[in-house]
């Protein structure tokens, strides 16, 4: 059953510009840094002896803000595929059960944002060898920065694809989801617990193992929350 | 007609049930403030400068621009659910006074969110017990150079949610946009040319002036109004042709 949702998922998300959005995201973070290094490359090469750190750190700094912007366009544009045609009474009147459909938009949204995540090593390890940032690469780091952050941020995720279905006007989830931009973007200054800062791997702690773990466990109570109410819900 | 076709307006976006999201911008001006430690930095200037100075960079970088597509897509929404376009334009009306008058509200909307971020700044002033004189001519200068700013974001937010049923996409074009300007603001070269950093550079207190405005009227012209002209013709062309 869970297969051919996720078939009929992915279907309804083709032509509507989505795998343009997974590819415009992380393509959108490298470019900024080709701003960055080709505007003032000698100054930022100057700026620590790790230039293959630097350059990740640099990247970095926006992964998080991409992330979650990407999490909040993606939940709602996958949402607006059965509000706009009001398709929602047809779905849940097939022979699936409402726990399934959850999961497959769930699944469909993970598949993207993953896509997204190795996208972003790929090109950031691409344009850091153009660099030319020194011999020894480090990969560790590179797939560390690259998809930490989208296993931290699954509770955000869970969250807002919750929103996102629940809510029959699109204007709640983005408004939720500018509310997030802004606490991800002033994470450094917010408390370690709010999930929002969790994508920019920083917490007293200092280990970013633990904000993936965390991240997985606390995504999978708000998933299971959201598809709990969800079940429960009148469809109207 | 503009008259009438504006309050229609009006009244849809009250009877749409997100006038409660005009709310956010105080609530985030709160959050920011709140969140902002003052003590560390007492630098003798005046405390509500460097407090605002502390608060603009996550409002009129991101909220700012983000939110006003936000409520671009409110303001067409009624009209993407069925068939609304076409009940209105059957209207004994011109199509260009439906654009003017959503417009109008648009900016309108957006004049009162700046507002209600005044207010929040001088709350959470209060809360952390600046003495310092309320700089009320700076921050007049500062509200109302943020609005001007944003003018011709929300004509292209609003020709996009007129063009797109979805509320998710004009919103991805506005974000596309929007990010860059974060490094856009701290260049000296490529800021003043940039549209979406307009917003922050014109209400940043920093820089004392004795014009209009906190940047240079020649920016003002060219950057803002220039883009304002281009989007709102390019808007407002664009609906003239519309099939509904």
């Amino acid at each position: 059953m869970i297969g051919r949702l996720l078939k009929s998922d992915f279907l309804k998300i083709k032509r509507k510009g989505v795998w343009l959005l997974t590819l415009i995201g992380p393509l959108g973070v490298v470019c900024l840094q080709m701003v960055n290094y080709s505007l003032r490359k000698d100054y930022l090469l100057q700026q620590s002896d790790n230039d293959w750190h630097f350059y990740l750190l640099n990247v970095h700094a926006f992964t998080p803000l991409a992330l979650v912007l990407g999490i909040v366009i993606l939940t709602s544009l996958i949402a607006s595929v059965e509000n706009e045609t009001n398709a929602w009474k047809q779905l849940i009147a097939l022979p699936v059960s409402k726990m399934a459909v959850y999961l497959s938009k769930f699944t469909v949204l993970i598949v993207l944002l993953l896509t997204s995540s190795v996208l972003l090593l790929i090109f950031t390890l691409g344009y850091g060898l153009y660099l030319n940032l020194g011999d020894s690469v480090p990969y560790t780091s590179l797939i560390k920065f690259s998809l930490y952050p989208f296993a931290a941020s699954l509770p955000v995720l869970a969250l807002h694809l919750w929103i996102a279905l629940v809510s029959r006007h699109q204007g709640i989830p983005v408004t939720a989801g500018v509310i997030g931009v802004i606490l991800t973007y002033m994470g450094y200054s917010l408390p370690d617990w709010l999930i929002w800062k969790w994508p920019a791997l920083m917490n007293d702690w200092a280990n970013p193992d633990i904000v993936v773990q965390l991240g997985i466990g606390v995504g999978l109570l708000v998933y299971l929350t959201g598809m709990l109410h969800f079940v429960r819900k009148d469809v109207v | 007609m503009f008259w009438h076709v504006l309050r229609t307006e009006v009244f849809k976006f009250r009877q749409s049930g997100m006038l409660p999201i005009l709310l956010v911008s105080p609530f985030i001006g709160l959050m920011i403030g709140v969140m902002t430690n003052l003590s560390g930095m007492a630098t003798g200037g005046n405390s509500w400068l460097l407090l605002v100075q502390f608060m603009l960079l996550p409002y009129a970088v991101l909220f700012l621009p983000l939110m006003t597509g936000v409520l671009a897509g409110v303001i067409c929404r009624y009209e993407h659910q069925a068939g609304g376009w076409k009940q209105l334009l059957s209207l004994p009306i011109t199509r260009g006074s439906v654009f003017a008058a959503k417009y109008a509200l648009l900016m309108a909307a957006v004049l009162i969110m700046q507002l209600l971020f005044l207010g929040a700044v001088f709350l959470v002033g209060q809360l952390k017990g600046i003495t310092d004189p309320f700089p009320m001519i700076i921050f007049w200068k500062s509200i109302f150079g943020g609005w001007i700013a944003t003018l011709p974001l929300a004509a292209l937010q609003l020709t996009l949610s007129i063009m797109w049923k979805s509320f998710a996409a004009p919103f991805a074009v506005n974000v596309i946009f929007t990010l860059p300007a974060i490094l856009a603001v701290n260049s000296q070269d490529f800021g003043p040319f940039y549209p979406w950093g307009q917003p922050f550079l014109m209400m940043y207190t920093g820089s004392a002036s004795d014009s209009v405005f906190y940047v240079p009227w020649e920016q003002v012209l060219t950057v803002v109004g220039g883009s304002l002209v281009i989007f709102l013709a390019a808007g407002w062309f664009y609906f003239q042709r519309k099939a509904v």
